[in-house]
């Protein structure tokens, strides 16, 4: 297990030294500079703002420089937040997500969860049907579209909620139920699917014939193996959170990292987002890793694959 | 042995894609959605032979309006062809308070009011969902955004698929260490968010007179990793099928393997996965646009008009739900035929 670990940390260096010198090179390219949108500044100042963020120096150092600095955590003044680190954006700003993220994980495995187990066991009849037809619109609605109707429906209709801010309690459920009703509707199926094969299984009609209960059999015996196909989702669906964390934050104005990242592009701030694509694609590596563990550890079959 | 070698009654042998159309035929929500979706890309790209409003033009009187909105010709001049204003019902009434908003409403077309001099005459034109915010007729945005997002879906779905197969071919006929790596670096591109990559590359491509092409250059060319490990698996496990060592071995000729026996066989689930990366990209085409990197004004898409309508929702809720529910609708039903296709074709759910 150990190795294994060692292994997959050893591919992700190569890995995120190829995303640091993709989006170093892209940036670069860009039309329009850190400076170019702001309003015109004198020659001599303009002159010394490159000097002191360093652009003047030949590409290959700052190529080397900016890496430096990411590997060692001492990371150079921003841009477009004069006085501040790529540090400070993603400390005050990355917690935000993560707790949008955790919320709408929670919802989506509150709510799929049990509504897939409930249909795979009382299959074909109405318990089955109407969630699984309910879960095709959760898929097929983009997150953009069903934000801005709970919003207008809770928020602006019933009034019963904020439709912008990050202030209390009550302002987290509409951005969490957003960005999770995608999940909840992909992790009802996926439920749905892999616990339907596991009870077709011979282990669990012995579990049957030994006297076990329905309850047991469902819960205890067949969701071990049924709730596979959603673990190997918990990857791509992480990496989905982030994205889709992107359009909720737009959307109910919440003070995120994915805004800041999306400001960054358009204003061209290049530390910053070097370090955001660099902090989103070490922690998708990283959940994939720990995915691909926990799948292994609860499949005995892939030890020795 | 008198068994016949042919045991077929029937004077023609079927083809699987017969036999296909058979079955998506008789499934009635894939019908359905080709059904919705024929209709949405007519709709769309005939438009403007029909349909008499402009998307770009805006009459300023009307800010957002609701559907069916009948527009009222003033003319001051009893004999003027062309009117001098055209003003909503609403207007008429704030003008002429002793005249309530029915008294317009009620005059049959063709009928005119001549209230003090002034003509008033109801417009044989409607705004059949009403206008958006900057006066401009809705349905005609609606079919413009269309026009844009389909485009673009079906653009960046034929890139995505130019490269896929043809990357997806290489690795699986070569096969080995180059067919180990290249796969491997499929895995690695997979982990990545796409969306991070798309917006850098928008932004790289930003202000650029092609943006367009740009945005489905740039969808396709992150959307096509599916597609290379789907055509991958499908070559690998067709390589060393029989009938293809069958064919090689009668003297088929290569040419003949790959456009009779390989291509058929890829063409399957290779369309299934087409249809469904359709809807998949003009969400991804939408979500951009929404978030302002997409498509920019004057131009339109689908996205923007949902961004459009929910920055407006507080006060006009149509302007959000009509887009929404135009797009929807499309995702719907291409998902519908893409669900059918996959049980026509016999492909094997490639989801889980």
């Amino acid at each position: 297990m150990l190795r294994f670990i060692l292994i997959r940390l050893g591919q992700a260096i190569p890995i995120l030294l190829a995303i640091y010198t993709i989006t170093f090179f892209m940036v670069r390219a860009a039309p329009g500079g850190p400076f170019s949108q702001e309003r015109k500044v004198a020659p001599h100042i303009l002159e010394q703002q490159m000097e002191y963020y360093g652009f003047n120096d030949p590409t290959y150092i700052q190529y080397f420089r900016t890496l430096w600095q990411h590997i060692s955590f001492d990371f150079p003044p921003l841009t477009s937040y004069p006085g501040l680190t790529s540090k400070d954006i993603i400390q005050d700003t990355f917690p935000v997500s993560l707790e949008l993220g955790l919320l709408a994980m929670f919802v989506s495995l509150a709510i799929g969860l049990p509504v897939g187990i409930l249909a795979s066991a009382k299959k074909n009849s109405l318990l089955d049907y109407a969630p699984m037809s309910f879960s095709m619109i959760g898929i097929c609605l983009p997150t953009f579209v069903i934000g801005p109707l709970l919003a207008l429906l809770f928020g602006v209709w019933l009034g019963w909620l904020n439709i912008s801010g990050w202030f209390s309690w009550s302002d987290r459920i509409l951005p969490a139920l957003t960005l999770g009703l995608f999940y909840a509707a992909y992790i009802a199926r996926l439920t749905r699917g892999g616990m339907l094969e596991a009870l077709n299984m011979d282990y669990i009609r012995s579990a049957r014939a030994k006297g076990a209960s329905e309850t047991t059999v469902v819960l205890v015996h067949a969701l071990r193996g049924g709730i596979m196909p959603v673990i190997s989702f918990f990857g791509p669906a992480l990496a989905g959170l982030i994205s889709g964390s992107f359009v909720v934050e737009t959307i109910f104005q919440v003070p995120g990292l994915g805004r800041h990242f999306i400001q960054a592009a358009l204003s061209r701030d290049h530390s910053l987002i070097l370090s955001t694509v660099l902090f989103y694609a070490a922690l998708i590596i990283i959940a994939n890793m720990i995915v691909d563990i926990v799948q292994v550890m609860l499949n005995p079959k892939l030890r020795y694959g | 042995m008198s068994t016949p070698i042919l045991p077929s009654t029937e004077a023609h042998p079927r083809s699987p894609w017969k036999d296909a159309w058979r079955k998506l035929s008789k499934n009635r929500l894939a019908m359905f959605g080709l059904g919705i979706f024929s209709v949405m890309v007519l709709l769309c790209y005939a438009s403007p032979l029909f349909y008499p409003h402009s998307p770009t033009f805006q009459t300023l009187s009307f800010g957002a309006t609701p559907p069916l909105t009948m527009a009222i010709e003033v003319r001051y001049d009893p004999e003027a062809i062309e009117p001098d204003e055209i003003i909503t019902p609403k207007e008429f009434s704030d003008l002429y308070a002793e005249k309530p908003e029915s008294d317009v409403t009620r005059i049959s077309s063709g009928e005119t009011l001549d209230i003090s001099g002034i003509i008033f005459r109801k417009s044989p034109i409607i705004h059949l969902l009403g206008t958006d915010g900057h006066g401009r007729d809705l349905l005609a945005r609606i079919f413009q955004g269309g026009r844009i997002s389909l485009g673009v879906g079906f653009l960046a779905t034929f890139v995505s698929l130019l490269i896929g197969v043809l990357y997806g071919s290489i690795s699986g006929y070569l096969g080995g260490k180059i067919d180990a790596f290249m796969m491997r670096l499929v895995d690695i591109l997979y982990a990545l968010p796409f969306l991070i990559l798309v917006i850098l590359l928008m932004v790289v491509f930003e202000g650029s007179d092609h943006q367009l092409l740009l945005i489905f250059m740039a969808i396709g060319a992150v959307e096509w990793l599916t597609m290379a490990r789907i055509v991958r698996g499908q070559v690998v496990n067709l390589k060393s099928q029989e009938f293809i060592e069958a064919a090689k071995a009668t003297g088929v000729r290569t040419s003949v393997i790959i456009l009779r026996h390989l291509a058929p066989n890829i063409l399957g689930p290779v369309i299934v996965y087409a249809t469904l990366l359709i809807p998949a990209v003009m969400l991804l085409e939408s979500t951009l646009s929404f978030l302002g990197l997409g498509v920019q004004p004057p131009n339109a898409s689908w996205g923007t008009l949902i961004k459009e309508g929910a920055e407006k929702m507080m006060v006009f809720p149509s302007l959000l739900m009509i887009p929404a529910f135009f797009f929807s609708l499309t995702l719907f039903a291409m998902n519908f035929l893409g669900d059918g296709l996959r049980d026509a074709l016999d492909v094997k759910s490639s989801k889980d």
